[in-house]
């Protein structure tokens, strides 16, 4: 007997990827995930630019993480130009960075991952048989946007960020506002720990290698080195020998690795490494989830994240503290030091680690980048795992094989691509 | 929240729609911001929200009235404007989503009244783009039609 598994085009992950599963006689004998985008060529656009809009149009190659974008991209000038940054830019910048992880955190594992387990097709059959579920998750939602538009002017695409700074500061009482609303949101948190907590998880255990930025005095979230769950640890500036990518005919994303065959990026990944540092009521949710490092099974990858909505809820009212008791002052962007230079810039961005590599001319040009992002580096894990999971799940019928592959791919938060938004409409007769 | 709906409750929200960096698809941001350069009644708040998809519902909590101003596909001639009520057309939604981003206009929309977050009336400005390709600007004969739709929410709003 012989099977083929075609899932065209993978619903609520972001942009387009297939899945292929070949079984015969009981054995696995393909076993892919094709990414169907087409290349954007971001880093051509940047050939030539100032290096001022750099940050700007790499912000755009991504509608959820763009504040993830627009921030590495800032490090990586800076790390070339030679800024050195102030404390209140450090702050304003891991607040706005965490009201994105929140709000993309949410809209995954709520919008996107719940909907498998609440036995209802997508987000919006949800909101009729679990209302007040859709509410909360759009309640925190809303909260995470109104973090990056209190300090960087919109609640996507930031416009106050600059190289070395920022161009508008929040008033005192704006960000007490906030700090007020996210104390709230502390029952809403609680509620997303429980609903989380009372899933069924998929059991599949398979250990692979973890990349995550490390700091030593805080869960990495910008700057760091890159640390292994395999013990290495290396400068940023390494990233290449981390990524190592390669090229695969089925795929038009690049594929990565480095110690094994492959290795995984994002909220598990972070959590492994860096369990430490998570704040102690974040730790709690990970005890209430049932998840303890290292966990390797890769369905979780959406607990961790969990884990971490709670974690950038307590961090973003401690930041808001310090900038409160500091004062908020409107400072100048640091000066750059312009001359023919490179640098590299890394953050953990919602789905894991994202490297940006500028080379910038004496005329403040860049002449060339180099961007690497999270879920090209997860695609060869995604394929190791579906090629362990698969001799599993044989004896299900098709149709479960199915929804559990595409239950894993959807577990590490795929970001494929960007599109057109317009509304198609036609006449009632 | 039911302070809120009160203190709104003679209120309109005009909301820009699109992404102004894929041509035509921003011709409801910049139809919103021309708007805003009005002298406009009070109680009315324009916001350009871009691309809200599954975070419309926010958006309109709260508010009695709401004017939605977009590119839409009508099967017109490019720049032609037209007005209408949701009673009058099926929004051709993605029924089961590929991605975020195809958490459109209409399936934001969708969620709201699942909610049962709409508000009691919305009115729909749509203008049939010419070219949805990468680039900041709007085709002329999209531009040439901003005015008289303009003109026509003006006077709706000015009569509310």
């Amino acid at each position: 007997m012989s099977e083929r598994i075609e899932v065209h085009h993978v619903t609520r992950v972001e942009g387009h990827g297939n899945i292929v599963v070949e079984i015969s006689d009981g054995q696995l004998k393909e076993c892919r995930f094709d990414v169907i985008e087409t290349p954007r060529f971001f880093e051509a656009m940047l050939r030539g630019r100032p290096y001022q809009e750099a940050s700007h149009i790499t912000s755009r190659i991504c509608g959820i993480c763009a504040t993830g974008h627009a921030t590495t991209s800032l490090r990586a000038t800076e790390k070339a130009l030679g800024v050195e940054l102030s404390e209140q830019t450090k702050l304003l910048r891991k607040l706005t960075f965490h009201g994105e992880m929140l709000d993309s955190h949410v809209l995954h594992t709520y919008m996107l991952v719940a909907p498998d387990f609440l036995g209802v097709g997508s987000v919006i059959p949800l909101a009729t048989t679990h209302r007040e579920v859709v509410l909360r998750a759009l309640r925190m939602k809303k909260l995470a946007g109104d973090i990056c538009a209190t300090v960087t002017g919109r609640h996507t695409h930031p416009i106050a960020m600059t190289v070395g700074g920022f161009t508008y500061f929040p008033k005192v009482s704006e960000l007490k506002a906030l700090r007020q609303r996210l104390v709230a949101s502390r029952a809403d948190v609680k509620a997303t720990v429980e609903l989380f907590a009372s899933l069924p998880w998929p059991m599949f255990k398979r250990d692979t290698e973890y990349i995550s930025l490390s700091k030593p005095d805080e869960y990495a979230f910008i700057d760091g080195e890159i640390l292994s769950s395999d013990g290495d640890r290396l400068p940023i500036e390494d990233y290449q020998k981390v990524t190592n990518e390669y090229l695969v005919e089925h795929s038009s994303a690049k594929f990565t690795r480095h110690n094994r065959k492959s290795y995984m990026v994002g909220a598990l990944a972070r959590f492994n490494n860096n369990f430490e540092q998570l704040h102690p009521t974040a730790k709690e949710a990970a005890q209430t989830l049932g998840i303890k490092p290292k966990e390797t099974n890769t369905f979780l990858n959406s607990a961790a994240q969990v884990v971490e909505i709670v974690h950038c809820v307590e961090d973003a009212i401690n930041i808001i503290d310090q900038l409160l008791e500091r004062g908020i002052s409107p400072e100048k962007p640091a000066p750059v030091k312009l001359k023919n230079s490179n640098g590299v810039g890394a953050c953990e961005v919602p789905r894991g680690i994202l490297f940006h590599h500028y080379w910038i001319g004496e005329d403040g040009k860049l002449t060339g980048a180099n961007c690497i992002i999270p879920t090209n580096q997860n695609i060869a894990n995604l394929e190791e795992d579906m090629r362990a999971f698969v001799p599993q799940i044989l004896d299900k019928s098709v149709d479960e094989i199915r929804l559990s592959l595409e239950m894993l791919v959807r577990a590490y938060d795929p970001c494929i691509s960007c599109s057109v938004h317009v509304l198609k409409i036609e006449d009632r007769v | 929240m039911e302070n809120l709906k009160t203190q709104c409750k003679e209120t309109t929200l005009i909301l820009g729609i699109g992404n102004p960096l894929l041509g035509d698809d921003g011709v409801g941001m910049r139809a919103v911001e021309i708007l805003a350069e009005k002298e406009l009644p009070p109680n009315i708040k324009i916001e350009q929200v871009g691309t809200p998809g599954w975070g419309l519902p926010a958006w309109l909590e709260g508010w009695s009235s709401v004017i939605l101003v977009d590119a839409v596909q009508m099967g017109q001639t490019p720049g032609t404007w037209r007005r209408f009520s949701p009673d009058e057309i099926r929004l051709i939604t993605h029924r089961d989503p590929l991605s975020l981003h195809q958490s459109d206009l209409a399936s934001g929309l969708a969620l709201a009244e699942a909610l049962e977050m709409l508000p009691d009336q919305i009115t729909f400005y749509g203008i049939e783009p010419a070219c949805l390709d990468p680039g900041n600007d709007l085709s002329p004969v999209v531009r040439s039609g901003l005015p008289g739709l303009i003109d026509c929410i003006l006077k709706d709003i000015r009569k509310e």
